[in-house]
């Protein structure tokens, strides 16, 4: 099967402290791929590097067979597009505005681009926002337009760090919807969550990150397997060998 | 509680402080001792004046109406400088109505808020001297609860005015600082009006002192005398102090709901459309990338009176000085006010590079444009009106100020100047990052961090003199020396423009990542 990312012994760290530490990872294209793992994990980190945002010090990365180094690196971007956690937004500029300026950069064909904007952003409940300025946008609404902004631009990768945070349930379905569409168009999507129900539901293979490592991958096979008997959120509680608290609180 | 709240909110004040600003604070702190005594010294001296045998033979126009008229004038002034100084930053509503969270009663938290907002040392100063002013001056006893009550109606009524004027300045932005330009220049044309014509002025002015002092006296600081030199009896005076009493509370209430109103709605922001033709132009001008930047500079509220400062500033002042006698002045002071204008617009656009955008400067990053390209277009979009500015300058030197220089000198004396600011903002932008605050009415300086806004106004003269200054015999040596320094400094950067990137990715990089 073909890789969309390829990760391969993967050292980051920050001041010294590393926070992924020799992470292997190889993602297949044209899938869901959850990634799960506690606060503090390393999650954000590793779509950091992903998106080319952080440097790394140790091991490889390829993105659809090209390797993430200086030399490839604005095909790689021409090819990804994201969503991070807080978004990152234009805050001076309209919802519109906004929108139009990063389809520029990124060259995506102008003809019929406002009216699937418009549609997007209608299917989101935030067309009424086009022309109102980023920074006076609800948390959620600002959300949903840094994702109708990533779908716009017709990635071949998209990663989503927590896009379903202070989003409402029908976005939060609207958007899977959409995830599942850009699917089916052989886009290959990397969702990191604390909603396991979230991820078990939507995503084909599921990872599991702790102490900047991966613990487990879970294939749509491998989690047959494994929840006939267990739930998600119980296999997660396994791999990151969640120390059992509950007495601490008993005073309570 | 009022106490931990006081110290809670001292700590913030001194977290936020670092080493230098801490120092600068001592400074402040002494400034307001030595501005305190100045104060009061200065009342007691003028209400004693009369008092002295010295001064009667001294001064023998010191009749009484002249002296009342000496007295009406400090007070009002003294009333205008209070108005000005009055200081209204000292409460933290973000950071307090964290608070509201932990469960602390709005109504107290407000309550106490309100309080601490009055005690501003700087307010805490005027109203003392405005106390020991008129108690000075008291003849009969009713007159002093009449007094402090007047002080303290006096306070709560210019505290309130500022509250909402701040809040009118903030709206109607340009329309107030138009008004205040005309007001100066106003007051430039008075000044010239009255030095050109003192004399007749005066000897008509001196039989009509009684009328003027009438006037005075319903001004604000004429009317706080007027509660200590006039006598109205026990029943006036206590007709007066309730309802004084009862005004300042009903203002104090009022302030208590505005912070009330504060804490449960932190920045109220209307979604209004908004339609933006400085971006659209721009975008035009300068490109997508530095036009963008450029938008964001224009965009800020300082930057915008930073622009109507600079074009008035050289419109009053340049005249002025061309009309000084004292060559010296001319051939130094002119060009260095002249230099300083393109650096303050250097300033604003390069001493902070990415403290308009921050985080959002990440997004950048993702595009698929080199990282070195794009800075490179901002560096570039940055120096232009700058640079533009300072060859309008320098062809306006050469034409009506031939005396300073040859066309040579002013040329490479001007560009020497300009490319050790840019120097000293090209560090700046690295090594002094800070987040710029959407407010012209920041505590801290909202663009650039307070040690270079030091260094500038320290270096804009220091230089000033180093480059301008006539050396006659030695000036071949200056301009070989500023000549070879431009030169090496313009093959370096132009050569090396990745030391931009370097610096991004190893001083910046990880704090916007971090900050949320």
């Amino acid at each position: 099967m073909e890789r969309a990312v390829e990760i391969n012994k993967l050292i980051k760290r920050y001041e010294g402290e590393p926070v992924l530490k020799g992470l292997d990872l190889d993602i297949p294209k044209g899938t869901i791929f959850g990634l799960i793992g506690p606060n503090g994990a390393g999650k954000s980190t590793l779509i950091g590097v992903l998106t080319g945002l952080l440097s790394f010090e140790e091991g490889d990365i390829k993105i659809h067979g090209m390797e993430l180094n200086t030399k490839n690196e604005l095909k790689i971007k021409r090819l990804t597009a994201s969503v991070l956690q807080p978004p990152l937004l234009f805050e001076q500029f309209s919802s519109l505005e906004f929108i139009e300026y990063i389809c520029e950069i990124y060259e995506v064909e102008k003809e019929g681009l406002i009216e699937k904007a418009y549609s997007l952003m209608d299917y989101f409940d935030i067309k009424d926002f086009a022309k109102i300025k980023v920074n006076k946008l609800s948390s959620g609404s600002r959300k949903k337009l840094a994702f109708v902004t990533a779908v716009l631009l017709e990635p071949k990768l998209l990663l989503l760090d927590e896009p379903f945070e202070s989003v409402d349930v029908i976005s939060i379905e609207r958007m899977k919807n959409v995830i599942r569409r850009l699917k089916n168009k052989g886009v290959t999507i990397i969702v990191t969550s604390h909603i396991l129900e979230v991820v078990e539901n939507l995503c084909d293979d599921i990872a599991i990150l702790h102490n900047g490592k991966i613990k487990a991958y879970l294939d749509s096979i491998s989690r047959k397997e494994l929840q006939k008997d267990s739930s998600l959120h119980e296999i997660f509680e396994k791999f990151v060998e969640v120390e059992k608290k509950d007495q601490i609180v008993e005073w309570l | 509680m009022f106490y931990r709240l006081l110290s809670l909110n001292w700590r913030i004040f001194i977290s936020n402080l670092n080493r230098f600003q801490l120092l600068l604070t001592i400074g402040y702190i002494l400034f307001l001792g030595i501005m305190l005594v100045n104060l009061i010294g200065t009342a007691i001296v003028v209400v004693l004046m009369d008092s002295d045998p010295w001064m009667q033979v001294q001064l023998p126009w010191l009749t009484p109406d002249i002296y009342s008229f000496i007295l009406l004038v400090f007070g009002n002034a003294y009333w205008v400088m209070h108005f000005s100084f009055t200081n209204m930053r000292l409460l933290n509503i973000e950071e307090n109505r964290k608070l509201l969270g932990f469960g602390f009663p709005l109504d107290r938290l407000a309550k106490y808020l309100t309080l601490i907002g009055f005690c501003h040392p700087v307010n805490i100063i005027y109203n003392f001297t405005w106390l020991v002013f008129l108690l000075i001056q008291v003849d009969y006893a009713f007159q002093i609860p009449v007094a402090i009550a007047a002080v303290a109606l006096n306070y709560v009524i210019i505290y309130s005015i500022k509250h909402r004027f701040i809040r009118v300045v903030e709206k109607r932005f340009i329309a107030v600082v138009i008004g205040f330009f005309i007001l100066i220049f106003g007051l430039f044309q008075m000044i010239s009006l009255f030095a050109s014509n003192s004399s007749r002025i005066f000897a008509e002015f001196f039989p009509q002192v009684e009328k003027v002092n009438a006037f005075l006296s319903w001004l604000p600081g004429g009317m706080l005398i007027q509660t200590v030199t006039i006598y109205y009896g026990w029943m006036n005076a206590a007709i007066i102090f309730f309802f004084s009493v009862l005004l300042v509370g009903l203002t104090v209430i009022d302030h208590f709901n505005k912070t009330k109103q504060g804490l449960l709605n932190p920045g109220l922001k209307k979604a209004e459309e908004e339609s933006s033709t400085l971006w659209k132009v721009l975008r035009k001008v300068m490109g997508r990338n530095a036009g963008k930047y450029y938008f964001y500079v224009m965009k800020h509220p300082y930057n915008r009176l930073q622009v109507l400062t600079l074009t008035i500033i050289p419109i009053v002042y340049v005249p002025l000085l061309m009309n000084v006698e004292f060559e010296l002045a001319r051939t130094i002071l002119i060009p260095t006010i002249l230099a300083g204008i393109p650096v303050a617009l250097l300033a604003m656009g390069m001493a902070n590079m990415y403290g308009y955008e921050n985080r959002e400067f990440l997004l950048h990053l993702q595009f698929p444009i080199n990282l070195e390209k794009q800075l490179k277009e901002r560096f570039l979009g940055v120096i232009i009106l700058p640079l533009l500015v300072f060859y309008l300058i320098t062809v306006f030197e050469l034409l009506m100020i031939p005396e300073i220089g040859s066309p040579l000198q002013i040329f490479i004396a001007n560009t020497f100047f300009f490319l050790m600011f840019m120097l000293l903002f090209v560090w700046s932008s690295y090594f002094q990052y800070q987040k710029a605050t959407y407010s012209s009415f920041s505590y801290k300086h909202p663009i650039i961090p307070q040690k270079v806004t030091f260094a500038i106004s320290f270096l804009i003269f220091s230089m000033g003199y180093l480059v301008f200054v006539p050396l006659n015999g030695l000036e071949w040596y200056r301009l070989t020396i500023m000549s070879t320094v431009i030169v090496i400094m313009a093959i370096y950067l132009w050569q090396h423009m990745d030391v931009l990137v370097n610096l991004f990715k190893n001083r910046v990089l990880m704090r916007l990542w971090n900050e949320l």
